[in-house]
């Protein structure tokens, strides 16, 4: 089973708490990460993702909300309520994995990582990640409900 | 500050951040906002514009023209070349930040940001407008 690599994901965690914190007014709690297929699968409605190439990762990054959990974090950011997931809305699940993933980048250069600008998309459907065995799971506790992110490496 | 008659431009691909800087410039006070979702698009509102842009507000990584290719445009042309121009981005590594600099960015915001955020940084191109 390959290790858990804590500086490489890190910096994704702390970037989740503050982009929560600051753009949603929400206090995000980070859990043990794990292995996917080693736990039940957290479920999703909706995840903004990012394919990466760099020297030295390949992979993809997926930020996945449950419906309440993304409704909630976008009333907060915009100060309306939203009854459902619009074609509209849904790009503020890549908006949030943008400014995540664009402090993590910070980190991760400084550790030689050479990661470029990369633009997120959306994903409605489940299949976001079929593949099992090198994906970890952070998952993070919110009063609007669990939410995690999903980090592939291909490399 | 700036007059809240002032014509704002907001450009961003995605929705919610448009509606989001929309939201926090209203509650600033502007009350004439236009958006468009890239550079190429932006480009063609500033010069259709009529009364003129007068702040531009971008995010930089779009698709199609960038908001550093737009910077850059407006930079370049004497209609526009001195049209406020703030950046907003998740883009917060020193280099880029540089990069904007040379490029004739009036102030740079960071995505996370607070509308407090925003508005110091908007005080500080109009005080900078002023002085010059």
């Amino acid at each position: 089973m390959p290790q858990l690599d804590a500086s490489f994901f890190k910096p994704f965690v702390e970037g989740t708490l503050k982009t929560l914190k600051v753009q949603c007014k929400t206090d995000a709690f980070h859990e043990s990460p794990f292995f996917k297929g080693t736990k039940p699968e957290p479920a999703f409605a909706i995840a903004g993702v990012i394919d990466i190439a760099s020297v030295t990762f390949t992979g993809r990054i997926s930020l996945c909300f449950p419906e309440p959990v993304f409704l909630g974090m976008m009333e907060r950011m915009l100060e309306e309520s939203f009854p459902e997931i619009t074609l509209e809305l849904q790009d503020g699940v890549a908006e949030l994995l943008n400014m995540i993933f664009g402090q993590a980048k910070v980190t991760l250069n400084e550790q030689g990582h050479t990661i470029q600008k990369a633009i997120p998309t959306v994903v409605r459907d489940d299949t976001l990640n079929t593949q099992i065995g090198k994906i970890v799971v952070l998952p993070f506790k919110t009063d609007l409900g669990v939410f995690h992110i999903e980090i592939r490496s291909d490399s | 500050m700036f007059s809240p008659d002032t014509q704002v431009l907001v450009v961003d691909d995605m929705m919610t951040m448009r509606k989001l800087v929309t939201k926090t410039c209203k509650g600033l006070g502007f009350s004439k906002i236009t958006d468009a979702a890239d550079g190429a698009l932006a480009w063609a509102a500033i010069q259709q514009a009529d009364p003129p842009i007068g702040l531009i507000i971008s995010d930089w990584n779009m698709p199609n023209t960038s908001g550093l290719d737009l910077l850059k445009r407006v930079r370049a042309d004497s209609r526009f070349g001195k049209i406020p121009f703030i950046m907003v981005t998740a883009e917060a590594e020193q280099y880029q930040i540089m990069e904007a600099v040379k490029s004739g960015v009036s102030n740079y915001v960071i995505k996370p940001f607070t509308a407090d955020v925003l508005k110091e940084k908007l005080e500080d191109v109009h005080k900078k407008i002023t002085a010059a």
